[in-house]
């Protein structure tokens, strides 16, 4: 609920309480991504022995599941601009493809990790290894985070009403979710495909 | 989504309320109840603050003993108090503790509890997240503390510095639960900044622009971008040790190259602002406190609020400072020594404004006062040794000595604590209804100054006689000749340090003796400024009748006074008591108030359990993980009020907050 | 009200005074060995040249803002005047008032980066010693210089020796966690870190020994970590020099000495390298600390007696008479006593026998077994090993001849 009910008169900016808010987090999200990111950039040559990075990287598959996720950002959208025309099975639909779509990556990620342990990267193999699981696994657990509050989005629209606008809601989520993916399309970028 | 409404009537426009009619929740939104629960469920922001402030106490008093211990150790050569073991873990707890579970939250709880009121809002933006994030802060304490009873505290330095954190290094859980623990505490100063800043943003009264904000509500604001932006970074900074730690992570791992300056790099680029995130809220309570006693606007306001801003900018590129010595290449330390010299700028702008606020005022020498003159001074001489170390070759000599004990206990005691005390004195009649013994104010004045540059100030001497830090004893052998040496003044700082002990009892044996006398304290005691005067004292749980429009900076005092177009001069017009009769005439009529919520302290609750499990089994992590999982949802689902029936008329009645004064 | 800048003004006097006492007692008087403001070699005086006037002006502000404040208390203390016009500042008296300190500061800059760059040259260099810090002690290792006649690498440790006027570069690292070199006679700090080679320079005007301390908090002995610089004149450099290639000389046969030779072999051995040592089967002893300690070093005890110290620099070697004999000599005669070395009757019998009998129980040390785990069961420190009397008399009998 935004202020506004509380005071009886506009928000200060014109912004809702909770778009503000998330867009203050997602300012203090770009420092914790940064120090990740630094990390893995100053460790990524030191192996030890262990794999190196364009020994395990499977560009094409990784690309598929970043294209994966780039579209969720279109559904997303797809699903804002839904609940601001008040369309709650169209929200509800698009918000549901997003997730999945989300799930997708999440699992694509899954079965890449999985793959590089067999290949002999392990977490303790080597600094790359510990700063490459660190950075992207912190990403997907922001991936996580993001289909369990769609979820859970879709779960209250179908039982009943929100508090607060239901489209301020779904665009604040949305927020959310365009700098989780805006944040791989760095990590792609710098861990991926600009080599060592 | 925190703010509730059980009325509909009186909405804003665009904005559509939900009437609940089902409970989604596990559990019923509990009801503004009395007692224990009115606390521990509260969402009010002035709760929350009272409830920072106690915490911030307690940790006050536990790092004040650490700090004791230290100081008997240290009385005379070869001390025997404590082994070294125990003086690695005592100076450790006492930094981390005085640093994050003292003043910072001291500094949340002033304003938590002020810049609502400050701004003529009702409540902060989020107030279940405030709730949130005390309950975090205070169970992070707790969690950091425990490790005392479980094998032994932190033993490396409230910096940490890598290597010598690392398991082979210090193989005890100590650090672990340090680092656990400052990653909870680091959540709740982070919901607390986004919390504020959004209330800051969105909630000003009507007419109140930000060049009209009050200059406390300014600087915490800055503060809270501070944080918001240097909290991340330590972030990443306890996961990679904390990873290393528990999970077998190599980053500080030099066999496997890894470079131990990556911990220092992201220790400071939070470190140095963290800095400010300490200070500046006390800069923000003198620069209330000096107009006020000196019935005089602050000179320069604009210059004060923009070098606060300043100072948090060029915060962002000091940080290597505390890394003269570490190798970084002079090309490195050349530049920041440039930024270190620039950010004495603006700070130096603050104690002229400060000075010039006092010129040609009315000076009245309360015991808030006193505290801020105190700061100004004694800020003065840290910021001036401060700038002795911004000359690099010259620190390359006085880091990690005694001298640069004594500059940040100037910096931090001088600046920050100083500050605090005076926001006790200024506020405490606006907390509690009652005003604090100005006598015994004058006696905890002066005992803590002097007993603090006792304390403190013969360190900045043993230090350029090459006493360095972190050392559990000091022998003859290097103490040097005659009277004034080691020996002398050590014992001097100790016995400063029970000085400044004393005075801090007497504040606390003042707290007891003002909260057992029934006087209560005027409506305006001060003759103050700002609108957090605008109501009764303490506040009611809504905060104001009517919310104020406001014209003026210093709102408050322009509706008691006006000049006088002939002499200049002001004459008043009218009383505290008339100004706030005028309010409670044009009351609104339909007040909201959000309801008290089980969630936060049960979500709080379920992430020290959590971090419990990573260190010790991972089966209470689980246990923790599908509490936190419960909790999330209940917060989620939660009815956004309490059932009708239940509810209490609580702006009838006042607050329970009349009841703590009593 | 009266009372309160009456005190207001006593207090200022006596801060003033304070102040005034602390600047003479903190420069003079004391000779702390530790003293930052007693340059003894050209690098320290560059940093001194520029502090000294850094703290005046600094002082000095201090005064301005402190006489500023008391002043405007006693004027403008409420004396029942009416409030005063709400005035909200004057803009050209504060531009001007940021003005002026960032000039000041400005001024200092210049000379600071001066400075910077002159204490981080390293063309210059005439000699270099590798320094190598571990828990809780520091290594010092001179590779072969055959201007000095340093022809084989020599490996010695708790005083830094080295030749006065000469400009000596430290190559720093450290071994397990960062440590700091600082010598504040001869230079200000510089961290030794793991995985890192750092340079710090030294020089030495006059013949002396030049007390210093480990400055990064280094874990539990951080506070017994400390070093010793002694500047030789060049002669008696080359005689230190001389010594410490001189061959292995063996106890005599059937001394005491010889049979602490044997406890040396069957114990100390299996950490401290002695060169030249034999075993009975006339195989060189070589110690193997990287099998039982963790940072993988001991002190090489080669020519041991030559030094004042041991356990790095945590203990003396000399009782306190001799040792203040030589640290208390005048510069043109320190070098003769240094280089007379430790002798019987000088030697610090109390502190080395206890050092042999308990160890862990003279130095804070992860030397426990209990502890070890972390570590794989190396030490970090000397362990308890379990001496008989016996045993120490002749170990120390034997250590005196490693002269």
């Amino acid at each position: 609920m935004t202020d506004a009910a509380v005071h009886g008169h506009e928000s200060s900016t014109g912004i809702s309480n909770i778009k503000l808010g998330m867009w203050t987090f997602l300012g203090s999200e770009c420092l914790l991504f940064g120090g990740l990111i630094s990390t893995y950039m100053l460790y990524r040559g030191r192996v030890t022995g262990g794999p190196r990075p364009a020994q395990i990287f499977d560009i094409p598959f990784t690309s598929v599941s970043s294209f994966v996720l780039l579209m969720s950002s279109l559904t997303m959208v797809l699903a804002v601009s839904a609940a601001h025309k008040s369309e709650d099975k169209k929200t509800n639909l698009w918000l549901t493809v997003t997730a999945l779509l989300g799930a997708t990556f999440v699992g694509g990620q899954v079965y890449e990790f999985t793959a590089f342990y067999n290949e002999g990267l392990g977490f303790s193999t080597s600094l790359f290894g510990s700063s490459f699981y660190t950075l992207t696994g912190f990403h997907g657990v922001h991936v996580t985070v993001g289909i369990i509050m769609l979820m859970a989005l879709v779960g209250i629209f179908k039982r009943s009403e929100v508090p607060g606008k239901k489209a301020e809601v779904v665009e604040m989520i949305g927020l959310y979710w365009h700098f989780v993916d805006i944040v791989w399309i760095i990590i792609f970028t710098l861990v991926y495909l600009i080599p060592v | 989504m925190a703010i509730i409404e059980r009325e509909t009537e009186v909405t804003a426009t665009g904005i559509d309320i939900a009437t609940p009619t089902t409970t989604y929740g596990v559990l019923k939104r509990p009801v503004a109840a009395t007692g224990w629960r009115a606390w521990v469920f509260t969402v009010d922001h002035k709760k929350l603050g009272l409830m920072y402030g106690a915490t911030a106490m307690f940790f006050f008093i536990v790092g004040g003993v650490e700090a004791l211990l230290i100081r008997l150790q240290l009385a005379a050569p070869n001390g025997k108090v404590l082994n070294a073991d125990l003086y690695n873990q005592m100076f450790t707890m006492h930094a981390t503790t005085m640093v994050f579970l003292f003043v910072m939250p001291m500094a949340a709880g002033f304003a938590n509890y002020f810049i609502p009121l400050q701004i003529g809002a009702r409540d902060v933006a989020f107030p279940r997240i405030n709730a949130l994030g005390f309950w975090l802060l205070l169970f992070g304490g707790i969690f950091i503390n425990l490790s005392w009873f479980l094998g032994g505290a932190a033993d490396g330095g409230w910096f940490m510095y890598a290597p010598n954190s690392g398991p082979v290094f210090s193989p005890t859980h100590g650090i672990d639960f340090w680092a656990f623990g400052l990653q909870i505490a680091g959540v709740a100063s982070l919901t607390g900044s986004i919390n504020l800043i959004v209330t800051v943003l969105n909630m000003r009264a009507p007419g109140m622009t930000l060049m009209k904000m009050p200059i406390f509500t300014w600087m915490m604001t800055v503060v809270q971008f501070l944080l918001l932006f240097a909290v991340p970074v330590i972030t990443v900074a306890l996961f990679l040790l904390s990873f290393q730690r528990n999970f077998g992570a190599r980053f500080f791992d030099v066999a496997a190259g890894a470079d131990p300056l990556l911990w220092q790099h992201l220790f400071w680029i939070f470190g140095h602002p963290e800095v400010y995130i300490l200070v500046l809220p006390s800069f923000g309570i003198v620069s209330e406190v000096l107009p006020v006693f000196s019935r005089k606007p602050l000179f320069g306001y604009p210059f004060v609020v923009f070098s606060g801003a300043a100072i948090g900018f060029v915060g962002w590129g000091v940080w290597a400072h505390h890394m003269f010595a570490s190798g970084l290449g002079p090309v490195s330390v050349a530049v920041f020594s440039l930024t270190t010299m620039a950010i004495a700028v603006p700070t130096g702008v603050k104690i002229i404004n400060w000075t010039l606020t006092m010129w040609g005022g009315k000076l009245v020498f309360s015991t808030a006062m006193k505290f801020s003159i105190g700061l100004i001074v004694l800020f003065t001489v840290g910021g001036l040794s401060g700038v002795t170390h911004s000359v690099a070759p010259s620190d390359t000599q006085q880091t990690d000595t005694y001298y640069i004990v004594a500059h940040f206990h100037y910096v931090l005691f001088g600046g920050a604590v100083l500050g605090i005390f005076s926001g006790f004195y200024y506020w405490w009649p606006k907390m509690f209804g009652k005003m604090l013994s100005e006598r015994l104010g004058n006696w905890n004045f002066w005992l803590m100054v002097i007993g603090m540059n006792l304390t403190f100030g013969p360190m900045h001497i043993l230090g350029l006689q090459g006493q360095p830090r972190r050392m559990y004893q000091w022998t003859e052998a290097r103490a040097g000749e005659g009277l004034f040496n080691f020996a002398f003044w050590n014992l001097v700082a100790s016995i400063g340090s029970f000085v400044l002990a004393v005075g801090i009892l007497l504040f606390l044996i003042n707290v007891v003796i003002t909260a057992r006398n029934p006087t209560k304290s005027p409506l305006d005691p001060w003759n103050s400024r700002s609108l957090e005067w605008m109501t009764s004292n303490p506040p009611k749980e809504h905060n104001f009748d009517v919310i104020p429009t406001v014209h003026h900076l210093d709102e408050f005092f322009h509706r008691k006074y006006e000049e006088d177009p002939a002499t200049h001069t002001m004459r008043q017009i009218a009383t505290a008591e008339e100004v706030l009769a005028e309010q409670e005439r044009n009351a609104d009529k339909h007040i909201h108030m959000p309801s008290p919520s089980y969630w936060p302290i049960v979500l709080a609750g379920a992430v020290p359990i959590i971090t419990f499990g990573m260190i010790f089994s991972h089966l209470i992590a689980v246990v923790g993980g599908v509490i936190l999982l419960f909790a999330s949802f209940g917060w989620a689902l939660e009815p956004s009020t309490a059932p009708e029936s239940d509810f209490e008329n609580q702006a009838a009645h006042g607050t329970a907050l009349d009841k703590v004064g009593h | 009200m009266t009372s309160v800048w009456i005190m207001l003004v006593k207090k200022s006097r006596a801060i003033l005074g304070f102040a005034a006492i602390s600047i003479v007692a903190a420069s003079c008087g004391t000779n702390a060995p530790q003293d930052t403001w007693q340059p003894k070699g050209p690098n320290s005086k560059i940093i001194d040249d520029l502090q000294r006037p850094v703290f005046a002006v600094a002082g000095i502000i201090g005064l301005i803002v402190a006489v500023a404040v008391i002043y405007t208390l006693i004027k403008y203390r409420d004396r029942g005047q009416p409030i005063p016009e709400q005035t909200h500042g004057k803009p050209a008296l504060e531009i001007t008032l940021t003005i002026i300190p960032a000039l000041i500061l400005a001024v200092v800059a210049v000379f600071t980066f001066g400075a910077i760059f002159k204490l981080a040259k390293t063309d210059d260099t005439e000699m270099i010693i590798n320094v190598t810090g571990q828990q809780w002690w520091w290594e010092y290792d001179y590779p072969t210089q055959n201007e000095f006649g340093i022809t084989q690498p020599i490996i010695s440790s708790g005083q830094l020796v080295m030749p006065v006027g000469t400009k000596v570069l430290l190559r720093e690292t450290s071994r397990d966690v960062i440590h700091s070199y600082w010598i504040p006679a001869l230079n200000g700090k510089r961290d030794a870190v793991p995985g890192r080679v750092q340079t710090l320079r030294l020089e030495a005007d006059a013949p002396g020994i030049y007390a210093g301390q480990c400055t990064e908090f280094c874990g539990l002995s951080h506070a017994n970590m400390r070093m010793e610089a002694v500047a030789l004149s060049k002669a008696d450099f080359a005689k230190w020099v001389a010594n410490q290639q001189a061959a292995y000389v063996a106890p005599a046969k059937d001394s005491l000495a010889q049979q602490g030779e044997e406890v040396f072999l069957n114990q100390c051995v299996r950490c401290h390298q002695v060169n030249g040592l034999m075993r009975a089967d006339g195989t060189p002893a070589i110690a193997a600390p990287d099998e039982n300690v963790w940072s993988g070093s001991a002190p090489n005890l080669t020519h041991l007696m030559s030094r004042n110290t041991f356990a790095g620099a945590s203990f003396d070697l000399l009782s306190k008479q001799c040792r203040d004999e030589v640290w208390n000599a005048p510069s043109d005669v320190v070098g003769t006593k240094y280089l007379a070395g430790v002798t019987e009757e000088c030697l610090n019998q109390k502190d080395l026998r206890s050092w042999l009998r308990n160890a862990p129980a003279m130095l804070p040390m992860y030397a426990n077994a209990t502890q070890l785990k972390a570590t794989g069961g190396k030490y970090r420190g000397m362990p308890y090993l379990a001496l008989t009397e016996d045993d120490i008399s002749k170990l120390v009998a034997y250590l005196l001849t490693l002269k």
